[in-house]
C-alpha cells in the first residue's frame, strides 16, 4: 500500500514538511527526537525573562528602595550590612518562597484544568485549600501558645481532604467532574467546621487563623521554601514527562484509549501531582486565589494552538505571584497588603474577563 | 489485491458475554475477523453492535468470553501495545478546539512514540501516506473546525490510518454524512482491506453494509443472528427478524448485491392476507 509513495520518499529529508505546520521544531540526534511548538519555547524564554526582571524589582522594591547598583553590590557580598540583611534575609527568602509557591500553584491549575477538561477548574475547587485550613487550625488550637504547626500540616490537610473526597465520590467519574461537584459540597463543609471551631476560639487564635488563611508571604524564610523546592524537584519533571499523554486528556476518552493512553494511570497521577503541589503551596503560605486558575489560562493564550503549557503555566504562576507580592509591599506605604488581598483583587476582574472572552469566542 | 492473504484470522472474538450497567448486552458471541476483508456489524438499535465494538477495541470489559489479537488476549495486552495493533474511530468524534488537520493526524502516531522518541522518519513517511490516502494533504493546515463534514470524517480516518494497525475498528463512520460522502468514505475503508487490513464497521444502514461489506454480522438483542456473505444472508425473513419490517430484497443490477426494499404499511397488509390466503389454499 505505499508503493504509491516511496519514490517521493527518498527525495524527502528527514526535517518534515508534508505534515507539518511551520511552527513546529523538530531535533533529532540518532534514535531519539523531540518535537515541540517554537512558540511554547519562545513563550517559557520569554517568561523566564519576565520572572528574572521581576525577582530583581522585587528585591529593589519595598520601604527602603534599592539602586540596581545597590542590589548588584549586595548580591556580590558587598555593600552596607543593613541592605545586605534586608535583601538577603528578608526579602529574597520571601521572594523565592513566592515564586515556587506560584509555580507549583501554576502548575496544578493546568493539571487540574487538563484533568476535568475544565477551564474553571482549581485545586480549590478539590478541597486542597479548606482542608489545608483546617489541618492549620486544629495546629493552631492545639498549641497553647497558638503557633502554628510545622510545614507538612498544610499538604497534609490538602491530602486528607482530596483523600476524603474520593472516599466520598467514590472514583474519578469520567472526567474528574464527579470529584469537582462533590468536592464544592466537601469543602464548604470542611469550611464550616473551620467556621465553626473557630467562633468558640479566643480572639487571639482567630486572628492568628485569619492572618494565616488570607495568604500572606509575610516573613517566609529560606526554610519555608525547601518543602517547596522538593516537591517542585519531584513533580515538575514527572509531570513535564508525561505532557505528551497529557495531551491526549484533550480527546474524548474513546479517542484517547484508543491512542494506547493509560487513562486511568494517567489520570491519577495528574491528580495527585495537583493536590501535594497546591497542598505544600496552600501550606506554606497560606491560600493563594486565582492563580491557579489564572496561570494556565494566560500561558495557553501565550503558546497557542490550544496546546497544554505546562512550563508556561508554572512559569505564569511564578511570575504572578511575585508580582502580586511586590504590588502588596509597595502599594501602601504603612501597611503590607497580604498576597491573598492583591490576588483577590486582581482576580475578580481576570474571572470576569475570562468568562466575557470566552463567550464572545463562542458567539463569534 | 496482490498481497499475499494471511490466514490467520486477525481478532477472535470467543463466547463473549458483556454487560452493560450490569444489564446483559450480549450473549455467547463467536466472531472472527479476517485479514483483507471488511466484516459490517449490522442490527437495529440497542442490539449490541457498538457494545461489541469496543468490546473488540478494549474500550468494554466482556463480563465472560475473551477477544483474542493472534496470539495474545486484548486485555493481556498494554494499552500502547494495543493501539499499535488495532485502531478504533468512535462515532461522531469531537477534536480539542483549535487543532489542524495535520495535528489531528500527527496523533495516530502516539502509540509509536516515546518521550524521547517524538517524531521519527516512520512517522513522518506514515502521516504523510494516511493524508494521501483519505485526500486531505491540501488540507494539513487548515483548522479542522473550518471543514465540512465530509472533510473532517476523511480526517479522522487518516489519523487512524496514521496507526498503522491491522486492525481498523470504525463505529458509524457515514453516520452524519451525505450520500456522495457516505460513499467516498465507504470505497476509501474498501480499499484499506484491499490492501491486506481487517475493517470492522458498525453500520446502521442495512443497504450500505449489504453493498461493502465481505462478511455481514447480523444482530439482535445481544446476538448474533446470521453472518456471512451479504447475498447469502440477507432475506426477507432476516430483515423481519432484525427490524420487524416486512420487506422486499432485490439483487442489485450491477452486482447482485441485496437490496431491502421495506414494504408500505397498507401493502404490508395486503400481503400478509395474500400469505394467509395461499397458506389456507395450499395447507
Amino acid at each position: 500500500m505505499n508503493a504509491p509513495s516511496s519514490s517521493a520518499e527518498k527525495l524527502q529529508p528527514l526535517v518534515p514538511a508534508a505534515s507539518m505546520e511551520v511552527g513546529l521544531q523538530l531535533l533529532r540526534c540518532g534514535r531519539f527526537s523531540l518535537l515541540f511548538a517554537r512558540r511554547s519555547a519562545w513563550a517559557s524564554l520569554g517568561l523566564c525573562g519576565l520572572l528574572a526582571a521581576a525577582v530583581a524589582v522585587a528585591l529593589m522594591a519595598g520601604s527602603t528602595w534599592l539602586s540596581p547598583q545597590q542590589l548588584l553590590s549586595v548580591l556580590r557580598g558587598q555593600g552596607a550590612p543593613g541592605l545586605q540583611l534586608l535583601v538577603l534575609e528578608f526579602r529574597l527568602p520571601r521572594i523565592l518562597v513566592g515564586l515556587l509557591a506560584g509555580a507549583a500553584l501554576g502548575l496544578a491549575g493546568c493539571l487540574i484544568q487538563a484533568l476535568t477538561r475544565n477551564r474553571l477548574a482549581t485545586p480549590d475547587l478539590l478541597g486542597v485549600a479548606d482542608g489545608a485550613t483546617l489541618g492549620v487550625f486544629v495546629t493552631l488550637i492545639s498549641s497553647t501558645a497558638g503557633m502554628f504547626g510545622p510545614w507538612w500540616v498544610g499538604p497534609l490537610g490538602a491530602l486528607g481532604a482530596v483523600v476524603l473526597l474520593l472516599i466520598a465520590a467514590g472514583n474519578l467519574g469520567r472526567r474528574g467532574q464527579r470529584l469537582l461537584i462533590v468536592g464544592l459540597a466537601l469543602s464548604s463543609l470542611l469550611r464550616a467546621v473551620t467556621e465553626l471551631a473557630l467562633s468558640r476560639q479566643e480572639l487571639m487564635h482567630a486572628s492568628a487563623l485569619y492572618a494565616w488563611s488570607i495568604g500572606s508571604l509575610n516573613g517566609r524564610s529560606y526554610a519555608a521554601a525547601a518543602p517547596l523546592a522538593a516537591g517542585l524537584l519531584i513533580l515538575l519533571p514527572l509531570t513535564l514527562s508525561s505532557t505528551r499523554r497529557l495531551a491526549l486528556l484533550r480527546f474524548e476518552l474513546e479517542i484517547a484509549s484508543g491512542l494506547g493512553l493509560p487513562l486511568r494511570t494517567t489520570q491519577w497521577q495528574a491528580l495527585l501531582s495537583a493536590v501535594l503541589l497546591a497542598g505544600l503551596a496552600v501550606g506554606v503560605c497560606g491560600p493563594i486565589a486565582f492563580v491557579a486558575l489564572a496561570a494556565p489560562f494566560i500561558a495557553e493564550r501565550l503558546v497557542g494552538g490550544g496546546r497544554i503549557a505546562l512550563l508556561s503555566a508554572a512559569l505564569v504562576g511564578a511570575l504572578l505571584v511575585v508580582f502580586a507580592d511586590t504590588l502588596g509591599r509597595i502599594l501602601l506605604a504603612a501597611a503590607e497588603l497580604p498576597i491573598g488581598v492583591i490576588c483577590n483583587l486582581l482576580g475578580g476582574p481576570f474571572l470576569l474577563w475570562l468568562l466575557l472572552s470566552e463567550r464572545n469566542k463562542e458567539i463569534s | 489485491m496482490s498481497n499475499v492473504m494471511n490466514n490467520e484470522p486477525a481478532l477472535v472474538v470467543q463466547d463473549l458475554h458483556a454487560c452493560h450497567q450490569k444489564m446483559p448486552v450480549l450473549h455467547a458471541i463467536n466472531l472472527r475477523i479476517e485479514p483483507g476483508k471488511v466484516t459490517v456489524i449490522v442490527g437495529p438499535n440497542g442490539c449490541g453492535k457498538s457494545t461489541l465494538l469496543r468490546c473488540m477495541a478494549r474500550l468494554h470489559k466482556p463480563s465472560q468470553g475473551t477477544v483474542r489479537l493472534g496470539a495474545d488476549d486484548l486485555w493481556q495486552l498494554r494499552p500502547q501495545q494495543a493501539a499499535r495493533r488495532l485502531a478504533l474511530l468512535p462515532q461522531a468524534p469531537q477534536a480539542p478546539e483549535g487543532i489542524s488537520v495535520g495535528g489531528l493526524v500527527r496523533y495516530g502516531r502516539h502509540p509509536h512514540q516515546g518521550l524521547l522518541q517524538q517524531w521519527s522518519a516512520e512517522d513522518e513517511r506514515a502521516v504523510r501516506h494516511a493524508l494521501q490516502a483519505t485526500a486531505v494533504t491540501a488540507l494539513a493546515e487548515r483548522p479542522l473546525e473550518q471543514l465540512s463534514g465530509g472533510q473532517r470524517q476523511r480526517c479522522w480516518l487518516a489519523m487512524v490510518l496514521a496507526q498503522e494497525t491491522p486492525l481498523l475498528l470504525l463505529d458509524e463512520p457515514t453516520s452524519m454524512l451525505d450520500l456522495g460522502h457516505q460513499v467516498d468514505v465507504l470505497n476509501r475503508i474498501r480499499r484499506l482491506a484491499a490492501a491486506g487490513r481487517a475493517v470492522v464497521i458498525v453500520l446502521h444502514d442495512l443497504m450500505a453494509a449489504a453493498r461493502y461489506a465481505d462478511t455481514l454480522v447480523a444482530m439482535r438483542n445481544g446476538r448474533i443472528l446470521a453472518s456471512g456473505a451479504a447475498r447469502d444472508i440477507v432475506t426477507p425473513e432476516l430483515v423481519r427478524q432484525l427490524y420487524e419490517v416486512e420487506a422486499d430484497v432485490l439483487a442489485a443490477p450491477g452486482d447482485g448485491a441485496p437490496v431491502v426494499v421495506p414494504v408500505a404499511a397498507h401493502a404490508a397488509l395486503a400481503r400478509g392476507a395474500d400469505a394467509a390466503r395461499v397458506l389456507h389454499a395450499h395447507p
